[in-house]
């Protein structure tokens, strides 16, 4: 057990170097950092001192460790727009970003699943037929046209919710949360929505497949020959079995929620990282967009270690396999 | 008849499917008595799992039960099913490594079982997972563990401590050594061929294997393509067989005797049906080396309670 959790995280630190390099080489090569940072009138000379100031005559490799020191310390050098450290813009998106994915993750997991069980507990039945063709929707429909259809209807038509922005947020810390408001609940329904919705529907068909899967096992054809009652055979036998699969890809897609948070944020005018990023993108502010993909990376990462780790603690089999999968 | 346990009358078995509707078991008829093995052999394909997931309702959709009624202990039980689940009538099944649940520790799951069906405290039902458990000669403080640290014969130990810990009257066992490995069928199908007789417990045992009917049934029943062929005293049968299909299996089962080196098996010619495409009349008699003319124009209803078979139309079977 001990052994695969440490395999884990040397895996895990090696994807991150990966990661730190991609960000670093983008951070360095895109553009060119002195031109950026100068201006085009600055002299020769000026230009060295920067040049040596910023390390970039150094070798390769010891620009990279460089990099990936200060990135431990979270320096990210300044934003070319604004000359605010990069750090300090992010720390102040994230919140923004972290509430929002959650509260889509969360969402998307809870209704995907019950969900999921009713579909495949009722299979054939008139409801769970109906889910089904409309979970198609969910998946096709790309999400910036979710979101603009919900404001449509809910804020523009039926003026129940707020269109765009966080509402009012209340300060803890460094963290600005929007749980803590009327309006900041508010302001989180409509980008929820959008965010979650693709994978809500993705984890609904995933948790019905596999829980059809799985109640076609003997195991689960044996619990019925035993005589226990059908909420014991789903719940107790067929249910851990579904979760398993569906945990993983779950975790995963958490991932994806905050990477795509990037078209939900920029619909919304949701001030997080995404939108950061867009305007980043926008404005050729390398810092910031080097930065961004690093954390993202290592959300990935982290998000995907926690997976594995609540994979072990699931299935038995694993836990006492001191080789691979 | 009062000693019968259980009495499967005339079932059918049918499902639709885009060519039509599809006959699994064609009115299917036998009887378990109290206390006694009874075997159901055929080939992989004759509706002999089937015929244990219509005795305990479990048959998979879009399959049903069309026709037909099951009676235990002297009661109809087509809509009773869920009563005597696991409690009267218990099964288990072929493949051991996959009949536990694997997140599960087999102590959770015999404590469920056994909570569900006895009126019993968590502490006598604990005491009764423990001797359950060494009843089948496994260690009872193996009792948190799970199930993938058993090998194959051991979990098929724990499955049937399983089948028979809410004390049913009878158990259907579906091929239950097939998946293990010769020298341990034995061991298993002793096991619960003893635990059984001390508890009059019936069996309905599910095989392909001629030797283990041989060895191991007080009756045999012989099924093909969804149909009896032939049913009786397993000595008889088997000694005796009236269906020319019986005949062929008893043949065509290898042995080890003194004569048998080197000689080529007898081979029952064909295979038989698949469902979409049954012949009329006796849907063996195109494989048949006796079929006369009327086997291929009338299904064969069973003669004298022992064969289905034309040829025995006028003779009268004396035991
Ligand atoms: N749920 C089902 N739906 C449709 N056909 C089935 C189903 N289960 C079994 N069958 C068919 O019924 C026949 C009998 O199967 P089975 O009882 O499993 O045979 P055996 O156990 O003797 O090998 C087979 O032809 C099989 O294909
Ligand atoms: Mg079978």
């Amino acid at each position: 057990m001990l052994v695969i959790i440490f395999r884990r995280l040397g895996q895990s630190i090696l994807v991150l170097f990966i990661v730190a390099l991609i960000s670093f080489l983008i951070f360095r090569y895109v553009g060119n950092p002195v031109d950026n940072l100068m201006g085009q009138e600055a002299t020769l000379a000026q230009r060295a001192a920067l040049i040596e100031a910023l390390g970039l005559n150094d070798p390769f490799y010891k620009q990279y460790f460089n990099f990936i020191w200060k990135a431990l310390q979270f320096d990210f050098g300044n934003s070319y727009r604004g000359a605010l450290p990069v750090s300090e813009l992010i720390a102040s998106r994230l919140p923004a970003t972290i509430e929002l994915a959650v509260t889509s993750a969360f969402f998307a997991l809870v209704l995907g699943v019950i969900i999921g069980i009713y579909t495949a507990i009722n299979r054939g039945g008139y409801i769970a037929n109906l889910i089904l063709s409309t979970s198609l929707i969910g998946v096709s429909l790309p999400t910036f046209l979710i979101g603009v259809l919900l404001i449509w209807l809910f804020a523009v038509e039926l003026k129940w919710l707020p269109s765009f922005g966080r509402g009012d947020v209340v300060q803890l810390g460094w963290w600005s949360t929007g749980f803590l408001t009327i309006s900041g609940i508010k302001s989180l329904v409509l980008p929820s929505i959008t965010l979650g919705l693709y994978q809500l529907t993705l984890i609904m068909r995933l948790t019905r497949s596999e829980m059809l899967e799985v109640m076609r096992q003997d195991y689960v054809r044996f619990a019925k020959a035993l005589g226990l009652s059908s909420k014991q055979v789903n719940f107790n036998h067929a249910l851990p079995n579904t979760l398993v699969p569906v945990i993983t890809i779950a975790g995963l897609q958490l991932g994806s929620i905050v990477a795509f948070a990037i078209i939900t944020e920029t619909v919304f005018q949701w001030p997080g990282v995404g939108l950061l990023f867009i305007n980043a993108v926008y404005f050729v502010d390398i810092p910031v967009m080097s930065a961004y993909l690093l954390l993202v990376g290592v959300l990935f990462v982290i998000i995907n270690l926690i997976v594995d780790l609540l994979y072990l603690a699931i299935d038995p089999r694993l836990r006492d396999s001191n080789t691979s999968e | 008849m009062d000693d019968n346990l259980l009495e499967v009358r005339n079932i059918s078995v049918t499902f639709k499917n885009r060519y039509g509707t599809l006959k699994a078991l064609d009115n299917l008829s036998l009887n378990v008595k109290k206390g006694e093995i009874l075997g159901l052999v055929g080939e992989s394909g004759a509706g002999k799992s089937m015929t244990g997931a219509a005795i305990l309702g479990l048959i998979d959709p879009p399959g049903h039960m069309s026709s037909g009624e099951i009676w235990y202990k002297g009661k109809c039980i087509n809509d009773a099913h869920e009563a005597i689940r696991g409690r009267e009538i218990s099964m288990i099944f072929q493949d051991p490594l996959m009949s536990l649940n694997p997140l599960r520790r087999i102590g959770d799951q015999l404590l469920e079982t056994i909570l569900t069906h006895m009126n019993v405290t968590k502490s006598e039902a604990i005491k009764r997972a423990r001797k359950g458990l060494e009843e089948v000669g496994i260690d009872p403080n193996r009792l948190n563990s799970y199930p993938h640290t058993f090998s194959g014969g051991m979990r098929q130990r724990v499955v049937i401590a399983l089948a028979l810990a809410p004390e049913p009257s009878l158990i259907i066992a579906d091929e239950p050594t097939t998946a293990l490995d010769v020298s341990v069928q034995a061991q298993i199908l002793d096991l619960l061929k003893n635990l059984c007789k001390e508890r009059g417990t019936s069996i309905i045992l599910v095989t392909h294997d001629m030797g283990v009917i041989a060895q191991t049934t007080d009756r045999v029943g012989v099924l093909y393509a969804g149909r009896l062929a032939e049913i009786g005293d397993t000595r008889e049968v088997l000694t005796n067989p009236k269906h020319p299909y019986t005949k062929g299996l008893v043949d065509s089962t290898p042995r080890i005797d003194a004569n048998s080196f080197y000689k080529e098996l007898y081979q029952i010619s064909g295979t038989m049906p698949k469902l979409d495409a049954m012949p009329n009349g006796c849907a063996f008699h195109p494989r048949c080396e006796f079929a006369i003319d009327k086997c291929s124009k009338e299904t064969p209803q069973v003669f004298s309670d022992r064969a289905a078979c034309w040829l025995l139309e006028n003779e009268a079977i004396v035991e």
